[in-house]
Order: structure tokens, then sequence, then C-alpha cells
């Protein structure tokens, strides 16, 4: 009377192992592309400049540090696969088992006329079913072309990491971009240590010391902030504004725009590209640094 | 035995359908729900407007089944011995002696017609009857034959002069059964059949011990787990809080929905429950139980509707 217990049992086994084949799909391409980043990123060369204590040689690192990215990743994306109820699966699939499969499987330990003749039936129907069936055969194609995919990238990556591997010097400067760093000399930056008017509407982005984008001015070789600082009121004269105290902190994500004697054309392509309003700015403030 | 009156069984029910639909023109679901409450061995309550044969159709469905069928007229000076039964005095070979003579409830299948018009004390009477499956009168004990179903009936009309039944036996009956008047078309039908020299009859389909079979049958339908969760989880929400529900059900409620949908599944030939047995059972088994607020009263509100909200929400 229990032998759809059997059958069930068959097609659980079934669908089980389908599913561990598509984790490990998962957990390859999800290695294939951690490995590939770090080999394009040269994380190897990073660490050994880097003075961590590694327990293992440092060309082991990147696979092994893939590795354990892509086992939890993977691990996370098929947290619920246990827990995934055959039975409705197969009901959903099949419906002439609707209601029927859950009914007889409850009751498997129940035997009178109306209960074993109903897993007859269903023992019958599950004779149908393939645990192939479960799971979508266009899903599978799919995982299994991608894996190949990754495989393969990662494959030409690292036979010839050279041709694909960025240089370290962008990186370094990525990196610098990033964190808001350059690493230089001090002359290179510009202390603000006032706070700009309308400091909230200024946007952070860079983070450090630099509330906005100060509008600065380089004259003569001068670099002169233009913002007008909170409590100068109008009598502020441009001498008023010391260099040393309003630093500039130079970065890719707050370029100056150095206009003075040390540009090729002396600042004047870069002149000609700012806005009427800021040339006569400009200009007004070239003119009043000329009466000094 | 069973084995071969489960095998037969959707014919049995089709067969006996058929032969009740010779005499009674529509009312499929009240007929249906009344031999829900027979193969469940429990009682039903049926309300409707006078003239809706309510007595031809369980007095049809007496003789189609074999059953040994009582009315009882309920009135405000009917007597509880008036039901039971009374011990008479009688002479035998010249010597008197006490003589237990069995009331009307001594049937299969007992039709309390207008069960409101009854005194308190006479309904619980009937109402432990019922529940007890037996009577006892002086000292003595009187087991009533099985099956036993009784039949009751409450007129929604008229109700000056009435002792409507307590909550607490209104919970003693599965099924609240709701009869409407006919479509134009089975009222035509019910003309064409009553109107003419020859009265429709039924004959008997299945024998006293096939419905104490059928019952038992019932009992035996498997229902998944989650399909029983969800009975329960449906009378449970008849307790929630509820701007419409003032009192909710008991877990009586919860075993009636279950019962009453094996029934059905039974009925309808399957060897499980659906959920569809359960939403459909819900109805009628909540009807009686589930007690409206004053202001959903007010509204017009009914607890269909309020089953069927519940319905809809419960997963």
């Amino acid at each position: 009377m229990n032998d759809f217990l059997d059958k069930l049992s068959k097609i659980r086994s079934g669908f089980f192992g389908r599913m561990r084949f598509l984790f490990l799909l998962d957990l390859i391409s999800i290695f294939s592309i951690f490995y590939a980043i770090f080999i394009i990123f040269q994380v190897e060369y990073f660490l050994n400049k880097s003075s961590f204590y590694l327990p293992i040689p440092v060309k082991f690192v990147p696979p092994v540090l893939a590795f354990i990215i892509a086992i939890i990743i993977a691990l996370l994306l098929h947290r619920k696969d246990t827990k995934i109820n055959v039975n409705l699966l197969i009901e959903n699939k099949y419906s002439e088992l609707k209601e029927k499969l859950r009914t007889a499987y409850d009751n498997r330990d129940e035997t009178n006329v109306i209960v074993d003749s109903l897993k007859d039936a269903v023992s019958d129907v599950l004779t149908t079913v393939s645990s192939s069936h479960l799971l979508s055969t266009g899903k599978i194609v799919l995982k299994i072309l991608i894996t190949i995919i990754f495989i393969s990238g990662v494959t030409t990556v690292s036979l010839d990491p050279d041709k694909y591997t960025i240089p370290v010097d962008t990186i370094t400067d990525i990196t610098s971009t990033i964190t808001g760093t350059t690493g230089g000399g001090t002359n290179e930056t510009m202390q603000v240590v006032g706070r700009p008017e309308n400091v909230d509407k200024v946007g952070t982005k860079g983070g450090g010391d630099i509330f906005g984008k100060p509008k600065i001015a380089s004259i003569e070789g001068k670099n002169i902030d233009l913002t007008l600082y909170s409590g100068m009121g109008t009598g502020f004269e441009v001498r008023d504004a010391s260099q040393t105290l309003y630093q500039f902190i130079r970065s890719a994500a707050f370029p100056v725009d150095v206009l003075g004697s040390n540009v090729s054309d002396g600042g004047y392509s870069i002149l000609m590209k700012k806005t009427e309003a800021e040339k006569k700015l400009i200009e007004d403030y070239a003119v009043e640094r000329s009466k000094i | 035995m069973s084995n071969e009156t489960f095998k037969s069984s959707k014919g049995i029910f089709k067969e006996l359908l058929d032969e009740i639909g010779k005499v009674i023109v529509g009312q499929h679901e009240a007929i249906e729900q009344m031999m829900i409450a027979i193969l469940c061995n429990s009682h039903a309550l049926v309300e409707s407007n006078p003239g809706l044969a309510k007595t031809l159709t369980i007095s049809t469905i007496s003789k189609a089944l074999d059953l040994k069928f009582n009315r009882i007229q309920c009135t405000p000076d009917l007597m509880p011995s008036d039901i039971t039964g009374t011990y008479i005095i009688e002479d035998v070979g010249g010597k008197k002696q006490y003589r237990f003579e069995p009331g009307p409830i001594f049937a299969n299948i007992v039709l309390a017609d207008e069960i409101n018009r009854a005194s308190p004390k006479t309904q619980s009477a009937m109402l432990e009857s019922m529940q007890e499956k037996q009577v006892t009168v002086g000292n003595k004990t009187y087991p009533l034959d099985k099956p036993f179903f009784v039949l009751a009936t409450q007129n929604p009309i008229e109700m000056e002069g009435t002792y409507p039944l307590p909550e607490a036996q209104l919970d003693r009956f599965l099924l609240k059964i709701l009869m409407d008047y006919p479509t134009l078309e089975d009222e035509s039908e019910i003309v064409n059949r009553y109107t003419k020299n020859i009265i429709p009859s039924v004959k008997q389909v299945v024998s006293k011990s096939e419905v104490l079979e059928l019952q038992k049958l019932t009992r035996d339908v498997p229902i998944a787990e989650d399909i029983k969760t969800r009975a329960i989880k449906i009378v449970f929400a008849t307790r929630a809080k509820s701007e419409h529900i003032e009192y909710g059900a008991s877990p009586r409620a919860s075993i009636g929905i279950i019962l009453a949908a094996k029934a059905r599944a039974l009925m309808r030939g399957r060897n499980y429950v659906s959920a569809e047995d359960i939403d459909a059972m819900a109805y009628p088994v909540l009807r009686h139980r589930v007690i409206l607020t004053f202001e959903s009263e007010r509204k017009g509100m009914t607890t269909d509707q309020v089953t069927s909200d519940i319905l809809k929400t419960v997963k």
C-alpha cells in the first residue's frame, strides 16, 4: 500500500540531486567571477605589499578567498533548498495529484479502505512523475551556459593575466580617488577652515575637509578662494583671504580648474570654457588683484 | 463490506439524489447538506419560509434511506414527555403494570417542526436526547435507534410567541441549512408534478445498515494536514477581534467543518478532503455559531458574508 512512498522517495532524491548540481554550478560561477576580479585587480601584488600575516602562501590566497566567498554566496542563494516542499512541486506540475499526494503522504501511517484506495491512486500517477520535470529545463541549461562562460572567462584571464590586469598605478589612483587621499606633499592641499555660506546645499561627495567645490581662481600663480565666508561682510578684501589657510585637496573628485601661468596656454583654453558670469568674476578679481 | 460500500458509494449517492429529485424539485444544496448531516451522525437546523417542502424533503430522504421517520410539531404547550414518551398503566392478566410508551423521538429521522415554538423545557429535553442519543424516563434509560438524526426547523418570520434556541443549544446542530424559494423553472416543474393524479414517490436506495456503514466510511476519509489547519484557522478567525463578530465559534465548529467536509468528499466520490470541501462547509457550520455585533446586524450583514470575508483572508 505504501509503495507510493518508495516512488516519492526516488523522485525526492532525484530532485535534490539536481538542486545540488545547480548549487555546484552557482558555486563555480561565483568562484570564477571573484577569481577573475582578484586577478584583474592584482590582489596577489597588493597582498605581497601589505604587512598582513597570512597562514598560506600569497599566491594561494586569491583562489582560496574566491572559493570561500563563492561558498558563502552559493549557500545563501540556496539556503531555502532543503525547505522546498517536493510534494507541492509535484502537485503543481501534475494536476491529477493536486491535494491527493499531500493527503496520502500526511496519512501514510493510516490504513483503511479509503486511505488505501487513495494511496493506490497516488502510486499509479507517481509512476509517470519524473524528477527532471520538477525543475525548469531552461533554467538548468541557462545556468550551465552561464557557468561555461564564466569558466572560459576566468581561464582566459588566468592564462594571460598581464593582458587583463589593471596596472598597479591605475588601481592606486582609483583607490586614492575613492578614499580621497593622494599621498602627495602638503603644499598641494588647501585646508578649508572657514565655513562657507549655504553649506547645507553643498555636496559632500568625496569626504575629507572639503564642504563643496570651492571657486578658486589662480592668478599669476597664486590661488585665490572666491567663496564669500560668513561674517566677512561687505568690507571684505581679497588681501584678507589667506592662501595658507584655505588649502584645496587636489583629487579626481574635485578637479581644480587651475587658470594660471603653469598651464601651457596660460589658462586661455580653460578660461574660454567658463560661463560668462564666471569669466566676469575672475576678471573683476584680477583687476582688484592688480591694484594691490 | 466497507470496501464494497466505498466502491459503490459514488453510485449510491447519485442514485439517492436522483431518487429524491423525483419528489423534490431543486434544493440540491439543502438536500446534500441534510445528507451530510446524516452521514456525520449529527443533526441539522433548517431555516426557511413556510411551504418550501422541508417536511417533504426529509420524509423523502427517510424513505430513500429506509429509515423510520417521525414528525413533531412543536407548540408552546408541548411537554417533554410528549417527545420522549411516558409510562402508561395497562392491565395485563388482571394486574396493573407500568409500560413505557416511546414518544416520537424514537425514530431514525425526527423532524422537529418549528422547534423555537416549543418551551425551553421541552427544547432542552429534545436537545439532550439529540446529544446523548438516549432517553431517560424515571430511572430507566432507553437508547435511541441508530442512525438517529434530528432535523429541526425554524421559521424566520412570525417570531412572536417563540423561544429562540440559546447559543449553547444551537451549537449542538452540525449545520444550519437555508432553504430558499425555488427558481421560476423549478416552481413551474413543482406545479406540473403536483397538479396531476400521480403523486411522485421514491423507492428505497440503501438499507439502514448501509447508512451506518457510510457513516463509518465518512470518518475514514483522509484529510491533509494543511487543509485541516485551514479549517481550524477559519474557526479561529471567528474568535479574533472584529467589528462584525460579537462571539466566535467553538471548537465544535472545527470538528464540524472537517467532518462535514469529509462527508461532502465522500458524497462526491472523492477519497480525500479538498480545500473546496472545507470552504463549502464553513458556511452552514458557522452560520448559527457566529454571533454578529448589533451594528453589523443593523447594517443587514449576514454570517455568510462574514464567513466569506474570513475565507478570503485565511491562507
